[in-house]
């Protein structure tokens, strides 16, 4: 892909977010939210380390 | 890596992936090594390095069974053995061995000499007394580890100033392969360091889970976001770009951007930009943590892991963010056992790294069955996560469990046997660390920033890397990791 061609491919119309893509990333966000939190629980209730 | 790099890795004929020849040749290392543990000192004439301040004192053999050697003989001892099995691995992935040989023989010499200058009393003594015993005022205590950050200069220069000697170098410019074998080799110096604390080595497994959740999770939603929305990026180009910028760099971009059947090209633009970015955090963020994290070593080191993508850079910033501040400390009279920083960067990096199959195969799984639908498209398959994997995590794993196996049923009286074995392997691993930083700086040509088309792509980069994925990088290793301290040396 030469320089030109990105920089139009680049200029094109904005594809909107479809649902499957919103439901990804709120999805990976809240089980990685979740997540987080109980490895945090866990750590700190072991006091591992 | 560039899209030379990338091409030519791509264009190799070889029945050997460069994974293949990391383990292979990683645990050869290892296995020699591990030989002098039991009675045979196969690799005591490898080359090392102490803190200079007369050049002809510098260089020795590890081992004093090869004292005879000299520093200068073990230097071309070390030179030859790596020429020869290098140049047998180059012809194993379908490249051209003469070739090969003549710029591996360019890199080792202006690498190692990087090295040396490093080593250098002015920029590697650390507290008072080391400047005493060398006879210098003043340093700059980057401890003879500095020798990276020379090494990396010295690749930024070639590839910023002279491109077309880059380019004859190209063959020999591979840092994913050297830190791969670098990184197999860690793994037994990580388990050998770990076993006096069998401890820390399970909660840094519990750690190293939440750099997954974080990376693949957290990281990842949000910079694809930040593209699609804000940037206006397409999916081919925004998964393809929240992957080099959350996982791992070019192998996750490339991983990814096949999953979803992205032109090649896209992961390739993506790439090139991972291996700038990842240079200028490798300059900056050490820094940074020696300043503001030098009383919380481990923190520093899981920051390291989480912020900086390529596993080269990753690694290699872990390795300098140790040296400095465990010289800031040192220089403060608390003298932590060097390792254990090395350690959480690599265990948290590979731990990212285990996911990439699983994460590619998520989003084909998605892209084929909601995104790109088409008829007669195949689906994506389970083998995909075997395929996708990157294998020298295999290698890592094995050495670890290799070298825990044998430091935990040592007698007392042969676990400094074991130390000094492993020792003259990791020899090995600091050489391939300076081969990597030096690789890293030819591959990246800061000229592409300006280069019109990729401002946009740098842009949401930029925003993402230094507006998000650090400063959560810092929080998560932060809550982690604070409080967790390295052993003091005894």
């Amino acid at each position: 892909m030469s320089e030109p061609e990105l920089r139009d491919e680049l200029k094109a119309p904005v594809e909107p977010l479809l649902p499957i893509e919103k439901k990804l990333i709120v999805g990976s966000l809240a089980t990685g939210i979740v997540l987080l939190v109980l490895l945090g629980l866990v750590n700190y209730w072991l006091g591992a380390g | 890596m560039t899209d030379a790099a990338i091409g030519f890795a791509a264009s190799a004929r070889g029945r050997w992936s460069e994974d293949t020849l990391a383990v292979v040749l990683g645990g050869a290392i290892l296995v020699a090594g591990l030989a002098s543990y039991f009675g045979v000192d196969v690799l005591g004439w490898t080359v090392t390095t102490a803190v200079w301040s007369d050049p002809g004192k510098a260089l020795a053999a590890i081992s004093k069974n090869y004292a005879a050697l000299g520093g200068l003989g073990a230097l071309l001892a070390t030179f030859a053995a790596l020429l020869v099995v290098l140049t047998a691995g180059a012809a194993a992935l379908g490249e051209r061995p003469a070739r090969f040989a003549g710029a591996f023989t360019i890199v080792f010499v202006i690498a190692y000499a990087a090295w040396f200058v490093g080593a250098q009393a002015h920029l590697a003594a650390v507290t008072p007394a080391d400047q005493a015993k060398f006879g210098v005022s003043w340093s700059l205590r980057l401890t003879n580890e500095g020798g990276y950050i020379v090494a990396l200069l010295a690749g930024l220069a070639i590839a910023n100033f002279l491109p077309r000697f880059a380019g004859w170098l190209k063959e020999a410019i591979r840092p994913e392969l050297y830190i791969k074998i670098a990184i197999v080799i860690l793994g037994a110096f990580v388990a050998v360091t770990a076993a006096g604390r069998l401890t820390f080595a399970s909660s840094l497994l519990l750690r190293g889970v939440a750099a997954i959740v974080e990376a693949y999770l957290i990281y990842w939603a949000v910079v694809y976001y930040v593209a699609r929305k804000w940037f206006g990026f397409s999916r081919e180009w925004a998964a393809p770009l929240a992957s080099g910028i959350s996982i791992c760099g070019v192998a996750a971009a490339i991983a990814v951007g096949g999953a979803i059947r992205a032109r090649p090209q896209v992961p390739v633009l993506v790439s090139s930009l991972v291996v700038v970015f990842a240079v200028i955090e490798v300059l900056l963020l050490p820094f940074l943590a020696q300043t503001f994290l030098s009383h919380e070593p481990l923190v520093a080191a899981a920051w390291m892991g989480l912020a900086v993508k390529t596993d080269g850079a990753a690694v290699a910033a872990g390795g300098i963010a140790e040296s400095l501040v465990l010289a800031q400390n040192a220089a403060e009279g608390v003298k932590y056992q060097a390792g254990w920083m090395l350690g959480v960067t690599a265990t948290v990096k590979v731990f990212i790294d285990i996911f990439i199959g699983v994460w590619a195969f998520i989003l084909a799984y998605v892209w084929t069955n909601y995104i790109n639908v088409q008829p007669n498209a195949g689906k994506a398959r389970l083998g995909e996560i075997w395929a996708r994997m990157p294998k020298f995590i295999i290698g890592f794993l094995t050495a670890f469990a290799v070298a825990l196996i044998l430091a935990l049923t040592a007698s007392p009286a042969n676990t400094a046997k074991l130390s000094a074995a492993i020792g003259e392997a990791n020899a090995f691993r600091v050489i391939f660390f300076v081969l990597t930083f030096f690789s890293i700086g030819v591959l990246s040509d800061f000229r592409k920033l300006w280069r019109e088309g990729l401002g946009k792509l740098a842009a949401v980069y930029f925003v993402s890397l230094f507006g998000f994925v650090i400063w959560v990088g810092l929080l998560i290793s932060w809550l982690f990791f604070a409080g967790v301290k390295p052993p003091l040396v005894q």
